[in-house]
């Protein structure tokens, strides 16, 4: 049963190991789905080839493999119902012993050692009689009054043979008889032609040559009749004989390869005692019983039926003391594995049909628990194994699940591993092994969550698609980078095939990227006290993405704090932008004083300081206006003078 | 043996530093010196609105800063921190220019009395007194 598992989870091993490798002979090419048990494996065939006294049952093909010899159980939905029948049957009712008893009396009644010429038709009457009392036991199954049948038929046979013996015997004098009526009868004949050829010689041609011929012929013809009668007769019982021979070698065959083995013997034992030395050699079933011999040279016999017989019965008497001691041990998965070995071998003994019925039951519903177990190995059902392995310890300690536990776990990653593999093939877009890849994950773990999960956005994908390239090209064509950027793992995988629209996303991407980056270093800056700085990466993110809302709401975070300075630096670019560089210079320095660190004022400074120094002289010859005096009466205020 | 009084010279050395001092520093002190009869730069009205100060010309006591620019055959641009006779009373920093003409050498820290004169937006020094 072990081992049924281990094959069960076989394609586990091949599909972590990524190996394709030919099935061992004899395994289930399906990975054991099928309740192949011991005779399924590799391992299990080379135990058969070369250990004939290793026993297994293979369910798949409905045999037992019993002394290196193969025994057809039928069918392997029957034989599983069989066994499952038997654990469910209530015990045989009925005193065993006694039966045993019974059977084993007639077998002594009929053996070599206690039958004599003088006992000779009397034990033979009476274990025919013994045959109608044990079949009267439910055990028996009535098979005894079939052996029953089969004596008396043999018995109505010698009457018949002793019949044509005396018909024959008959007929033997009845030709003697003809025969020395035909001598008698051509001696006259030939005496009467003597005497006439003597007559014609002397005085007169010769006339009618002989008289009586027809009467002799006759004669002839009914010695001949009789003649052909015996030997019909003769032919008749010779066939008698050997129909009587294979039908009663055709019954004892039969017994044992019903595993009725005691019947087997009994038959065996009539059939040495009903058949002269003559008949003893075997004529049916001998190919059979060489295959339990491995002699090349063996010629089986009434004593090698006789012989697996008894080994079988020991076998099974062992094998239920087996499993009486494991259930006592609470080895329970062990005692099913004997059991059902020994159910196959001995099924019709009175030792297996009486064992209690508690202790079936036991064995019933760990039958039930593995059955449910192979099922879902079979349908590759891997997230509910480990639950039933544990399910199956529970009721049976010595059941051997971490080799299933680890199978299964080695299954589903590399399950994960091939589902894993078909999405990065899927987002590079190569279809084909993509789906080489999910149809390996589905093959390994049908039931897979990943895989399904997998297949919905696989078919969900050419909708999105449909609906995500224009919903691209519209936000493109707005500027709503943000937008983009928060979809961006779906427009990933839509847009993956299109390398254009795959680039303008990478940029948007990168773009959106930048931005937050900055975003977040004013955060940082304001939150270290450092408002002017955070100002100054807001101001100058500003200039290229004004529309960001998230952006805008961190620049109204912040104004608050740097009122001022950003009073100044808005007023020093009005200023720069009227054409007032000296005052916009002014306006920067008294920002530089409150931001001393400020990058932005730096610049600011030095690029409008220098526009300054350049233009100054212009300006100042320009702009100088003549001093002012009491006359001119312009409105130009004049500073009051100290 | 002189016939005046000790007495007078010792309270009348005294009383004449005192003159002397009063005479001499006391006007220094109080703004005044070369550039004593124009109105004080109001750093404040010039970044308010500096296009009411167009053409006039203003007093500005100031120290040096930095330099901001330098043109050759033209001229520089200094940032200079007025001094305010309220100490506690900050003002921030301006930019005027110094031309070339004004001949003079410029330190960080120096303390100049400046001319200035409000030519368009530029404050053009027309001349100025080291103190």
């Amino acid at each position: 049963m072990r081992n049924l598992f281990l094959s069960c989870f076989g394609w586990c091993a091949m599909a972590v190991l990524g190996v394709a490798q030919a099935p061992p002979p004899g395994a289930s090419v399906s990975g054991g789905g099928g309740g192949d048990f011991k005779s399924s494996t590799a391992e299990g065939g080379a135990d058969r080839i070369f250990n004939v006294n290793s026993d297994s049952v293979d369910m798949e093909n409905g045999t037992m493999q019993w002394k290196g010899s193969t025994m057809n159980l039928g069918n392997s939905r029957a034989v599983r119902a069989r066994f499952e029948r038997y654990l469910a049957a209530p015990a045989d009712a009925g005193d065993l012993k006694r039966y045993i008893a019974m059977m084993e009396q007639i077998n002594a009644l009929l053996s070599p050692a206690n039958i004599n010429q003088e006992n000779y038709y009397r034990n033979q009457q009476e274990a025919f009689n013994l045959l109608f009392k044990a079949a009267e036991f439910d055990v028996d199954a009535n098979n005894c009054l079939t052996i029953a049948t089969q004596v008396q038929k043999i018995w109505t046979m010698k009457s018949e043979f002793r019949q044509i013996e005396i018909t024959k015997n008959q007929l033997e004098t009845l030709r003697k008889v003809q025969e020395g009526i035909i001598v008698n009868r051509a001696d006259m004949i030939e005496e009467a032609n003597d005497a006439r050829s003597q007559v014609a010689t002397k005085a007169k041609p010769l006339g009618k040559s002989s008289s009586g011929t027809t009467e002799l012929a006759y004669k002839v013809k009914d010695e001949a009749r009789t003649q052909a009668e015996i030997l019909a007769k003769n032919a008749e019982m010779t066939a008698l004989g050997l129909k009587a021979k294979i039908e009663f070698q055709s019954q004892m065959v039969s017994f044992l390869m019903a595993r009725r083995y005691r019947h087997s013997m009994i038959t065996s034992a009539f059939y040495r005692v009903l058949f002269k030395g003559g008949s003893q050699n075997i004529v049916v079933g001998a190919k059979e019983v060489k295959e339990f011999f491995p002699i090349s040279d063996f010629v089986p016999t009434l004593e090698s039926f006789d012989m697996l017989s008894r080994e079988a019965i020991k076998d099974v008497s062992k094998g239920m003391l087996t499993v009486d001691d494991l259930v006592k041990q609470g080895e329970l998965y062990s005692a099913f594995e004997r059991l059902q070995e020994t159910f196959f071998l001995g099924e019709f003994e009175p030792v297996v049909m009486a064992y209690p019925q508690e202790k079936k039951r036991e064995m019933l519903m760990l039958w039930k628990d593995l059955r449910e177990l192979q099922r879902l190995g079979d349908e590759h059902d891997l997230a509910n194994v480990e639950g039933y392995v544990n399910k199956v310890r529970g009721r049976a300690r010595d059941f051997p699940g971490a080799p299933i536990l680890s199978k299964v776990t080695n299954a589903m990653n590399a399950s994960n591993m091939s589902l894993l593999s078909a999405k990065s093939a899927a987002i590079t877009g190569d279809t084909a092994k993509a789906e080489a890849a999910l149809e390996r994950a589905a093959k390994i773990w049908p039931q897979n969550p990943g895989v399904k999960e997998f297949a919905i956005q696989v078919v969900n994908r050419q909708d999105t698609l449909a609906q995500k390239i224009p919903e691209f090209d519209r936000l493109m064509t707005e500027s709503k980078w943000r937008e983009i950027f928060n979809k961006k793992l779906e427009y990933a995988l839509a847009l993956a095939q299109d390398k254009e629209r795959s680039e303008k996303l990478r940029k948007v991407v990168n773009r959106v990227g930048e931005l937050d980056a900055n975003i977040q270093k004013a955060n940082m800056l304001a939150s270290q006290n450092n408002p002017y700085l955070a100002w100054d990466v807001i101001v100058e993110t500003y200039k290229n993405e004004s529309d960001d809302l998230v952006l805008a709401k961190t620049r109204s975070d912040i104004a608050p704090l740097v009122a001022n300075y950003a009073q100044l630096i808005g007023m020093a670019e009005k200023l720069e932008k009227d054409g007032a560089e000296a005052a916009a210079l002014a306006a920067w320095l008294s920002a530089q004083d409150l931001n001393p660190a400020s990058p932005a004022c730096g610049a600011a400074v030095k690029r409008l300081a220098k526009s300054v120094a350049e233009n100054a002289v212009v300006k100042a010859a320009g702009a100088v206006p003549a001093p002012p005096s009491a006359s001119a009466g312009d409105d130009v205020p004049v500073p009051a003078k100290k | 043996m002189s016939k005046i009084n000790p007495l007078f010279f010792a309270l009348g050395i005294p009383v004449v530093v005192i003159f002397i001092l009063v005479a001499v520093v006391v006007p220094r002190m109080g703004g005044g010196g070369k550039f004593a009869d124009l109105t004080p730069f109001s750093a404040e009205s010039y970044r308010k609105d500096w296009a009411t100060l167009q053409g006039n010309a203003y007093r500005l006591d100031c120290q040096v800063e930095q330099q901001l620019a330098f043109v050759e055959g033209r001229g520089r641009v200094l940032a200079v921190k007025p001094i305010e006779k309220d100490s506690a009373r900050t003002t921030g920093r301006i930019p005027i220019f110094v031309p070339v003409s004004a001949g003079d050498s410029f330190e960080v820290g120096q303390r100049f009395k400046c001319k200035l004169r409000v030519s368009h937006d530029l404050l053009v020094v027309e001349g100025l007194e080291r103190f």
